[in-house]
């Protein structure tokens, strides 16, 4: 104990000298002024920073790149410039120093990063924080910025689970947590305004998944995109951050950039796959077979395909019904500007991408954004205001079978259309199919409109204290009209249909008010922010859903007024109210050791009276062990290395509101009311509880860096539906769960700078993900409705399957084995569990640079398994290919037969281990290839900079999968294969 | 700096309360007014004929029931939820038999919610409250006999309490009685005696007097089932046996005395479930058994006007027809029949002919035959003995019933003639299969829910 209290002694008298030399050392030095000028080695770099180190005083530099700074002889400047690297210059009495800034070549040191509420360096950082910046976004021809996410970063999963231009992807940040899938969104902030992550409901578009929220930004406008993954980073935002935090930022006015940006591309996409099905001899040789295995003569009903319709036809469906050609073009203008205190940035962007499928249809977006931000002369008042605006109008055919439709057709199914053009029924009548057309003239216009603003302002109370607001409003509506005219359908059944329509409109508008105080100072031989803040947001979330039918004509399909009935299906209201307080507090001492501290105390009006608040942080360390001096001494190899890790809490109130009320809504038919649930005042948040531990370390002057974590989330408390007997009127009610799902895995990132010299630059950025799902605890699971839905002890993404036992050599049909032998096959013998999750992920990203050329490639890689594309037993409807190995001798498929016993086996065995397949997949996702003008010439005509590019999207796929897309197993229409190029000038 | 927080913090709770939306009402509110308060029970009525076993649709009583006695068939084998129940061999995991019962508590509940929301209200009228407490507890009382038909004994549930009623046991037979008796007879005093709405879709005395005589003839309580059926048919100016087979089933016919109305579906579609269920297409999956049209004398009217052929390739069934409408929008034309005034001559021709009533027996029936062109009773075997008489009103039953709600098995049930006319038929027969299995996954979340024997 005493040598304790003696070596705190020693300690503080110890820093108590530094404290003094550092007090003395400046007079001993004498003021100079010095000058220069800082380039990138051809072009000034204006509003990069000359710093004096270890002291507050610097300036920024002007347009020209020029600045001028008091110093003493004896100091250091710093300078720096966001993407490259920071050069430490020492004086040594000189009055005129240039400088050249080297860009960033890995995109860490100095770069500032977005952490929410603050922000920190990628060399400081204590959470587990991955970002993408402008130059991987802007050039690509999609419409969500969530795509240009896809194979870029470790633990973020994104599965577009369709081609259809505005559908929202799946997006998982480090895996599953919740029990219930619409729990598992990430939080969306754009410049620091909450935006709603859950897609906004479609009922026309051919997706189920709903329209991403996102698809109104303009991804020109996009600065970064910041991904919060660990309990770091994300505790911050308590109740919101269990499923990781994603912040957007737009670009801002700045001083370093004055004048006109133009961009302009314009591309076209195609299906990227086509599955290999029979041709029209093929198929007919495979029915035929059928008829023969099962003794049967072929009649005008069960065998239309081979009696009534014409033999010799033949029609590659796909390409009929998915085959054409989406036509994209996009521009983008942007100005920024400013002078002194005050800068701006104006940026418009149009878009519009066609589609593959039948009709003409398309894609449109148009958006605004306008950043504002003035500093007052005397450095104390900041104001910064951005706005985003965007409109998207999504035509599209309402037909939601028609990729079914080009998988199943026989080839020599009849022609769509008469030679009239009008829709052929006649030679339909006899077929299971309606004319795949049914619906060609169903359209679905789907529109939104979205506003997300924010105003920040700031006001330096004291050299140390710094007060700051955010206020932030953002709306967003959209309306879909679906319109279903009579003559989309089969005439034989006019007198049941009629002309109808289906309106859905919804609108979210949220605002939000974040008053923050800041601090910073020196303490000691470290730094220490701390952070404290009030969060108020409310949010008022409201749908219709209307259908319409008995128009008088066609032409009117649509006005509300003109409808014979109307009926509205759904019209709520909801309001949703959060408040919080949050603090921060973080000291970095000797630029050596970091501690951050986050907390958050959390209420939401999702919850009864008793359970509103919680409260959530995490602690964060780093220890940059390179900077020690026996690792500094003594390691030439070893530039960097870094330890870090953290443990906390977080939580998640997805969940329904109201759900804690006891209430009566209306019935659908008019007049009545029936009681909405079983209430249970008392469920609360689910909680998450976030381990993480890493290693950065750069090697060879940070020519290497490599990034690994692992990490292990726990989420408990899981906010499901408690099952309960149906005699209690429900089955059950609203309650929180002792389960717990558990995600582990490792993720890697790497960054190497192959070559680096002056005229060629070659760097490859890899990353892989190792990720485990694991339901933890589950007590009594097989009493609820997940018992055979999930597994202890296995990943919530599974099936359950049947073993495969060969095909019954007596019957020539598949055989599965009855695992508790009670003579039946049921769930109970479905004991193979299939992992459908991926096992790990990765994406290599190469990027070479040769003079003004650059060339870009970024490749996916998937492992996983799942089910193959189904073969049906003999039925009339096409098959993929393989379906003729079942005329080989070995052949590992059953006989071909139309039997109900052969449908009974093949329904069956495509829930069986037999119908497992490896459909891994390893992607070309985007490659681009660009190349800048030649300076001089643009020079002459007025441009700064020009640049040709193009960008080809899904190039290849290299797959084992011989369905549409590995990504999205079953019958989606797969992701466009898009080329593109275009051309940016700036002014 | 905590001291602030917590000042700051406690403040602002307020600023977390959310307005009641305006989809939704909260339950005090909905019982201090007396338009909500009579919203409550029409929300009952419209959930009748959404509920699975009041439904008239695949999984309902008068679906099942019909495949379990000897009136229904599966049309395709691979069924296998309806040939579990055609071949009296249902596993107790068979989810139409869960669909089935849950719906039924569904509705238990929200009658048991209204009550307890009657019982704390403040501002409705006593006339109010005692009517909808009449008309709810007759729903209660029309559950539970449903239930008790087809299951034996089940828990009482008389509350909402989720939390003790999630571990109810069965109740015995008696107590559950007890109670359909205890409710109809509050019914009986509470509900309207008026009968003047043209609406037969509310409930009335008569209903309730025709439910309390179907009670007491299950019962074999036969002075009382004699007494209240005559009260119902001596309405003579509400009720009718209508001599044109096909107007029985329209909406608000005058053989009506309950019906449920499409309307209930809330959308555009207006048929009853029965005949989008039963009127014969290429893709229907219920048709009658042959070997029971084949009992039908060959002019009675009732075979051609109720029992329809269905024809096409090789593909050919006979279907109850007694709805027509299989596919109506915006047209309501048929409702779904509960109670209808030819039950009420049938049981009191029973009820007659048990207490030695012979002659006024033969004069139900026989007006119950007129409709069906046959030949009069009393014309062809005035003499006709008791036995030979109570078995002939049970064939009658048979052919007037069929199709609506399960009668035939409950008949088979309660005259102890199953095994007689289900064994040579049904190959695996056993005399435990009278009562249907309590659902399996009801029994995994509630262990104190015992099963019936045989399963």
């Amino acid at each position: 104990m005493i040598n304790n209290h003696k070596s705190v002694r020693w300690r503080r008298v110890f820093a108590c000298c530094l404290f003094f030399l550092t007090l003395l050392e400046p007079l001993s030095a004498q003021d100079l002024i010095v000058s220069g000028k800082v380039t990138d080695g051809k072009l000034p770099i204006s509003g990069a920073n000359v710093l004096i180190k270890n002291t507050k005083n610097g300036v920024v530099t002007d347009f020209d790149g020029r600045y001028n700074i008091t110093a003493k002889t004896t100091d250091t400047l710093l300078i720096s410039y966001l993407g490259y690297t920071t050069l430490t210059i020492p004086i040594q009495n000189r009055t005129t120093i240039n400088v050249t800034l080297q860009e960033d070549a890995t995109a860490l040191g100095e770069v500032q990063i977005n952490a929410g509420y603050y922000t920190t360096t990628d060399r400081e950082r204590t959470g587990s924080i991955t970002r993408v910046t402008a130059k991987d976004i802007e050039q690509q021809p999609i419409v969500s910025p969530l795509e240009a996410l896809q194979g870029r970063m470790a633990g973020v999963e994104i599965v577009q689970q369709n081609g259809i231009p505005g559908s929202a992807p799946i997006i998982r940040i480090r895996g599953q947590n919740s029990l219930r899938s619409e729990g598992n969104y990430p939080l969306y902030i754009i410049d620091g305004v909450p935006v709603s992550s859950t897609p906004i409901n479609s009922y026309g578009n051919m997706s189920n998944t709903g329209i991403d929220p996102l698809n109104t930004l303009s991804l020109s406008n996009i600065e970064s995109i910041e991904v919060l993954k660990d309990a770091d980073a994300t505790a911050i935002y308590g109740s919101r951050g269990a499923n990781g935090v994603i912040l957007i930022s737009t670009k801002r006015g700045s001083q370093r950039k004055s004048g006109l940006e133009a961009r302009i591309y314009s591309g076209m996409g195609k299906a990227s796959k086509k599955m290999k099905l029979l041709n029209t001899e093929e198929y007919l040789k495979i029915r035929n077979e059928a008829f023969q295995n099962d003794g049967e003569q072929p009649t005008e009903s069960n065998a239309y395909d081979l009696i009534l319709w014409d033999k010799n036809r033949y029609t590659d469906w796909q390409d009929e019904l998915f085959g054409g050609t989406s036509i994209i073009s996009d521009i983008n203008l942007s100005a920024s500007g400013g002078k002194e205190n005050t800068f701006f940035r104006l940026g418009g962007s149009y878009h519009k991408e066609g589609t593959i499928l039948p009709g003409d249809f398309s894609y449109n977006k148009v958006t605004a954004g306008l950043n504002i931000n003035h500093t007052s002369n005397n450095n104390k008042l900041g104001l910064n205001l951005t706005l985003n605006y965007g409109v998207d109008r999504n035509n599209f055919i309402n037909n939601r079978s028609l990729i079914s439709s080009a998988l199943t057709l026989p080839p020599n199914a009849p022609s769509m259309y008469k030679s009239d053009g009008t829709l052929n029924w006649m030679d339909w009548e006899y077929s299971a199919w309606n004319n795949p057309m049914a619906g060609l003239y169903n359209t679905s216009k789907a529109q939104s409109n979205t506003i997300v603003s924010n105003l920040e302002l700031t006001y330096n109370l004291t050299n140390s204290f710094l007060f700051k607001t955010n206020l932030g409003y953002t709306e967003l509506s959209s309306n879909e009209v679906i319109k279903m005219p009579k003559r989309s359908y089969n005439p034989r059944n006019w007198e049941y249909v009629s002309h109808r329509s289906i309106h859905s409109e919804s609108n979210r508008n949220s605002w939000i008010i974040e008053p923050q105080l800041a601090y910073q100072n020196n303490i000691g031989t470290g730094k220490l922010d701390a952070l404290i803040g009030i969060t108020f947001q409310h949010s008022v979330s409201d749908r219709l859903l209307m259908n319409a039918d008995g128009y008088v004509s066609e032409s009117m399909i649509g006005n509300l007024a003109s409808a014979e009935k109307t009926i509205a299906n759904t019209n709520e209201e909801i309001t949703y109210k959060y408040h919080a307080v949050f603090a921060r507090i973080g000291y970095n001492w000797n630029e050596k050791y970091f501690l951050n501290l986050t907390g958050r105390r959390d209420g939401s009006s999702r919850f009864g009276a008793n359970k509103r608040f919680a409260n959530f942080g995490a602690i964060g360390g780093a220890w940059i062990f390179s900077e020690e001096p026996f690792m500094k001494n003594h390691n030439s190899i070893l530039s960097f290395g870094k330890l870090r890790g953290s443990y906390g809490i977080t939580g998640s109130d997805q969940i329904g509101d109201y759900g804690y009320m006891d209430t009566y809504a209306s019935t659908r038919a008019p007049g009545g009311l029936y009681p909405t649930q079983l209430t249970n005042p008392d469920y609360s948040w689910e909680e998450n509880k976030k381990l993480e531990a890493a290693v950065d370390v750069g090697l060879f002057r940070d020519r290497i860096r490599l990034g690994i974590s692992w990490y292990r989330n726990r989420s408990s408390n899981q906010l499901v539906g408690y099952p309960l007997p149906s005699l209690t009127g429900f089955s059950s009610v609203q309650a929180n769960l002792p389960a717990t799902v558990q995600n582990t895995g490792w993720e890697l990132e790497l960054a190497t700078n192959n070559i680096q010299s002056n005229e060629l630059h070659w760097q490859t950025f890899i990353n892989l993900t190792i990720p485990k799902n694991e339901l933890l605890e589950f007590p009594n699971i097989e009493q609820t409705s997940y018992a055979n839905q999930y597994r202890l002890g296995h990943p919530l993404n599974i099936k359950l399957l049947y073993q495969y036992d060969g095909i019954d050599p007596n019957t020539g049909l598949y055989k599965m084995v009855d695992a508790n032998q009670d003579g039946k096959l049921d769930y109970e013998d479905q004991i193979v569990i299939l992992d459908q999750g991926r096992k790990y992920y990765a994406g290599i990203n190469n990027s070479i640079a040769y003079k003004g050329i650059s060339l870009q490639f970024l490749w996916e890689f998937v492992k996983q398994k799942s089910r193959k594309d189904p073969f049906p037993p003999g039925f009339i409807g096409n098959y993929p290919k393989k379906i003729l190995d079942v005329l080989k001798e070995d052949t590992e498929l059953q006989m071909i037969s139309q039997s109900v016993e052969s449908y009974i086996a093949y329904s069956r065995v495509i829930n069986s281990t037999f119908y497992i397949e490896d459909t891994s997949f390893l992607r070309l996702k985007s490659i681009s290839l660009s190349y800048n003008l030649p300076a001089q010439i643009m020079s002459t005509i007025g441009i700064t900079e020009g640049k040709l590019f193009l960008n080809a999207h899904n190039l290849i796929t290299l797959t084992n999968y011989k369905g549409l897309d590995p990504q999205s197993i079953g019958n989606n229409l797969p992701v466009l294969r898009t080329i593109s190029c275009g051309l940016q000038l700036n002014f | 700096m905590n001291l602030i927080l917590f000042i700051f913090i406690s403040s602002c709770e307020d600023f977390l309360e959310v307005p009641i939306p305006t989809h939704k009402i909260m339950s005090e509110t909905v019982f201090n007014d007396e338009t909500t308060a009579i919203s409550a029970m029409t929300g009952i009525y419209h959930e009748l004929f959404n509920a699975t076993f009041s439904s008239g649709g695949i999984n309902s009583v008068t679906a099942l029931a019909g495949l379990s006695a000897d009136i229904l068939e599966p049309i395709s084998t691979n069924n296998y939820q309806l040939t579990e129940f055609k071949e009296n061999e249902i596993s107790p995991s068979n989810s139409a038999n869960l669909k089935l019962w849950a719906s039924a508590y569904k509705i238990i509940y929200m009658v048991n919610s209204l009550l307890e929301g009657l019982e704390n209200s403040q501002n409705i009228s006593q006339e109010t409250i005692d009517r909808l407490q009449g008309e709810a507890k007759f729903v209660r009382a029309f559950t539970y006999l449903q239930l008790l038909a087809l299951y034996g004994e089940v828990p009482l549930i008389t509350t909402t309490d989720y939390r003790n009623n999630a571990l109810s046991a069965r109740n015995s037979i008696a107590s559950i009685e007890m109670q359909i008796l205890t409710d109809l007879n509050d019914a009986l005093i509470k509900v309207n005696t008026s009968s003047d709405e043209i609406e037969r879709t509310r409930i009335t005395k008569f209903a309730v007097m025709a439910l309390l005589a179907r009670v007491y003839c299950y019962q074999d309580n036969w002075e009382k089932a004699a007494e209240l059926s005559s009260l119902v048919i001596a309405e003579t100016g509400t009720f009718e046996i209508l001599q044109n087979l096909d107007l029985v089933f329209l909406a608000n016919s005058r053989e009506a005395i309950w019906q449920i109305s499409p309307k209930g579906r809330g959308n555009i579609l207006t048929y009853p479930n029965e005949g989008q269920l039963f009127v014969g297409t290429s893709t229907s999956s219920i048709k009658l058994s042959d070997r029971f049209v084949s009992t039908f004398e060959p002019n009675d009217s009732r075979m051609h006007h109720w029992i329809g052929f269905y024809s096409s390739g090789t593909r050919t069934f006979n279907f109850p027809y007694k709805y027509k409408d299989r596919s109506s929008n915006n047209n309501i034309t048929e409702y779904s029949m509960v109670l209808r005034l030819a039950e009420q001559y049938l049981i009191r021709a029973e009820a007659r002919a048990m207490l030695g009533n012979l002659s006024d027996a033969i004069a139900d029936i026989d007006k119950i035959r007129l409709r069906a062109g046959l030949e009069l009773i009393v014309n062809i075997n005035p003499e006709i003995g008791k036995e030979a008489l109570l078995e002939l009103i049970l064939e009658e039953r048979k052919n007037e019933l069929f199709s609506e709600w399960g009668h035939r098995w409950l008949d088979l049930k309660r005259t102890g003639t199953a095994a007689k006319a289900l064994e040579p038929i049904k190959p695996l027969w056993e005399e435990s299969d009278l009562l249907f299995p309590i659902p399996e996954e009801e029994r995994i979340k509630n262990p104190n829910l015992g099963q019936n024997t045989g399963y």
